[in-house]
């Protein structure tokens, strides 16, 4: 076991990172991730790394995109605005199904929205964002602890499935200091990388990256190949975490900074008498579905608290399937929810007070 | 008509005080001096990129702007007052304005909004010459976001994301000439300015082409150096001795092109050795440790070339 650390969460993001293998970092400065790319401005060189300030981040992500082909561990930082300028090279790596790692510290949108944290990017991250048919692996952490064994994982998950992975953190978690530890524990493999376009020495068939196809059916093929790589990540890599969920009449979920506060909120409701429990993914993409619909076996009614107008509650609903009523209490636009507000909503559907 | 600045200085301010600029700032002393080239009675649609300028003088509700103004992202303003532009044109031509009445169209961005991320917008509205200016405020980095390096970076500067240390010099590239970038368009004015100290006629050179490049017409480019005191670690009551030295060392030199004819507006008697533009400054501290001298030399170096290079292309000898 290592030391324990007071690091701020996109410092922490930035050092797990290097202690993964990343060596190229592509960044462009917008508040509240400037941090990742500093951190990294200060490291890089130190450790025969390559830290490059892009001058836009359609540059940035683009950047991205060549060093991926040519096999590097390569992450690239933003937040909500600039990761809407990132959208279209972020669906040219998904459909060259070219491995990097890809950090969202998001912050109040639409539009230039404001600095403070919001989580309004789940549609964004999860849905796609960029066009076509395509999904990004989706890691919420909601801690700093937590920011580097995901982002130590996003680079794993990354080479295993040749995926672009997001990390969906928040301008909270992105700013906020605690102690965090850096064990050698959960470092990462090493994968090899034969379609890396590196150069054929003469000795194979050129390795071809490419997301363009003039025949319909030739498209069609590598998107149906694609999708069996998607089903084997739903089969094998939801992450979720749940607690007294067993017994739970009242089922709230929430992921990254609103997670924390619906913790708190179950704790008093339990104090009260009130049968609530906590599910939390932590993989949004690919939604641990299958949790929501073994517990409605029991509950209630679920609610979904986020800090936007509500988006996974969609994924709830589907997961849900009409078996329980799906309630919803977000604030948004940079406003955090207190637990306070999370227990009198919990109270309110309780007493049959809440619409859905 | 000569330039007087107590005259000026009646006309009533059109970036009002109350917004949120740091004291030191050049920024907003760049903005009033290129607002106060409009005749009075001349409306502006300003617009401005994302930055420290939009961010603390347009704090919806509140606004320090007298005109109009319009900020949408970072990377458009070129394209956003190209749009409203166009717009005027067009409705004055169906007569839904009235005729004797002038509006006029400046853009504002700081260097990561104009050399970087905006150049592309900003290529774009040169090209297709709408009637206006844009104003690029260059205090050579990202100052909103904490100072991270531009394109506008100065070699061996300090910053963030080019840190100075012992694996990297501080930023490893020269500044991106701008203002050649944009006279390569064949604008009709283009000029390179500051807000300067009384020895060098305080805000005449900045007032001048500012209303020549506003009442000339077509696109029009002014790059006008604001020091920020947090990015270059200054003393805030020294704004006007940083733009002076950056003159008096010809770092910051100041010229016009009109119609491709380039004049220099200032040649100074003395060049003053780059040193003294550099120790004025927390960002270039490191180039004064020992074994550092080269930096030094090199940053003097590209300064004689480029003004080597002006003073040969002076047509106005």
């Amino acid at each position: 076991m290592s030391e324990k650390v007071l690091m701020k969460g996109n410092e922490a993001i930035a050092e797990a990172a290097i202690l993964a293998g990343c060596r190229y970092f592509f960044g462009y400065p917008i508040t509240p991730q400037t941090e990742i790319a500093a951190y990294m401005a200060k490291k890089m060189p130190k450790i025969g790394g390559t830290f490059l300030q892009a001058e836009s981040e359609v540059s940035a992500i683009n950047m991205v995109y060549g060093a991926a082909g040519a096999g590097a561990r390569v992450m690239t930082s933003s937040s909500s605005p600039g990761m809407s300028l990132k959208g279209e090279g972020i669906s040219y790596i998904a459909g060259a199904d070219l491995p990097c790692v890809i950090v969202n510290i998001v912050r109040g949108g639409p539009g230039l929205g404001g600095i403070q944290p919001a989580q309004s990017d789940y549609f964004q991250a999860t849905k796609g964002g960029g066009h076509g048919d395509y999904h990004l692996l989706v890691l919420a952490p909601n801690s700093v602890q937590e920011m580097v064994s995901l982002t130590i994982d996003a680079f794993d998950l990354a080479d295993k499935y040749r995926i672009p992975v997001m990390l969906l953190g928040d301008g909270t978690l992105g700013q906020m200091m605690e102690p965090v530890e850096f064990s050698n524990d959960n470092i990462s493999h090493v994968y090899e990388k034969p379609w890396a376009t590196v150069g054929t020495q003469k000795k194979r068939k050129h390795n071809i990256i490419n997301t363009l196809y003039m025949s319909p059916e030739e498209l069609e093929y590598t998107i149906i190949e694609r999708q069996k790589k998607y089903n084997s990540i739903v089969q094998n890599e939801i992450r979720c975490e749940t607690s007294y969920l067993e017994d739970a009449e009242y089922v709230l979920s929430a992921y990254g900074t609103s997670s924390r506060i619906v913790e708190t909120a179950v704790h008093q409701l339990r104090k009260e008498g009130y049968k609530a429990g906590i599910i939390r993914p932590i993989t949004l993409w690919p939604f641990p579905s299958h949790i929501y619909k073994k517990a409605a076996e029991h509950a209630k009614a679920f609610l979904s608290v986020e800090m936007s107008m509500g988006q996974m509650v969609e994924d709830i609903m589907l997961a849900v399937n009409g078996k329980a009523p799906v309630h919803f209490f977000g604030r948004t636009g940079g406003v955090i929810p207190t637990p306070a507000e999370i227990v009198s909503k919990v109270k309110d559907i309780a007493g049959g007070n809440a619409s859905e | 008509m000569a330039f007087k600045l107590k005259e000026e200085a009646l006309k009533p301010e059109r970036l009002t005080g109350g917004h949120r600029m740091c004291a030191g700032c050049g920024a907003p002393v760049v903005v009033r001096a290129v607002l106060r080239a409009l005749k009075a009675e001349d409306q502006a649609v300003i617009c401005s990129a994302t930055g420290c300028l939009e961010v603390s003088t347009f704090m919806y509700p509140y606004t320090a702007w007298n005109d109009s103004f319009i900020h949408s992202a970072f990377e458009n303003a070129g394209a956003t007052i190209s749009g409203a532009e166009a717009a005027y044109k067009a409705m004055k031509k169906k007569g839904k304005l009235p005729a004797d009445q002038t509006i006029k169209f400046i853009a504002f961005g700081g260097d990561g909004g104009t050399y970087d991320i905006g150049l592309q917008s900003l290529s774009g509205a040169m090209e297709r010459g709408h009637d206006m200016v844009y104003v690029c405020y260059d205090n050579g980095a990202y100052m909103n976001t904490g100072i991270q390096r531009s394109s506008a970076t100065p070699r061996f500067a300090d910053t963030t994301t080019s840190p100075a240390g012992s694996s990297v010099p501080g930023k490893q590239q020269q500044r991106k000439d701008l203002t050649a970038i944009m006279a390569a368009h064949h604008l009709p004015y283009v000029a390179q300015t500051a807000p300067l100290g009384s020895k060098h006629g305080g805000f005449k050179d900045l007032h001048e082409k500012a209303e020549k490049a506003i009442y000339t017409e077509g696109a029009c480019f002014l790059n006008v150096l604001a020091p920020c005191p947090r990015g270059w670690r200054y003393d805030t009551p020294k704004l006007l001795e940083m733009t002076d030295i950056a003159v008096d060392t010809c770092v910051w030199p100041l010229y016009e092109i009109v119609d491709g004819k380039l004049t220099l507006s200032y040649i100074p008697k003395e060049k003053k050795p780059v040193e003294e533009y550099l120790k004025a400054q927390g960002r270039f501290r490191h180039v004064f440790k020992k074994g550092n001298e080269w930096m030094i030399e090199e940053i003097q170096k590209e300064v004689d070339r480029t003004w080597e290079d002006l003073l040969n292309r002076n047509e106005t000898k």
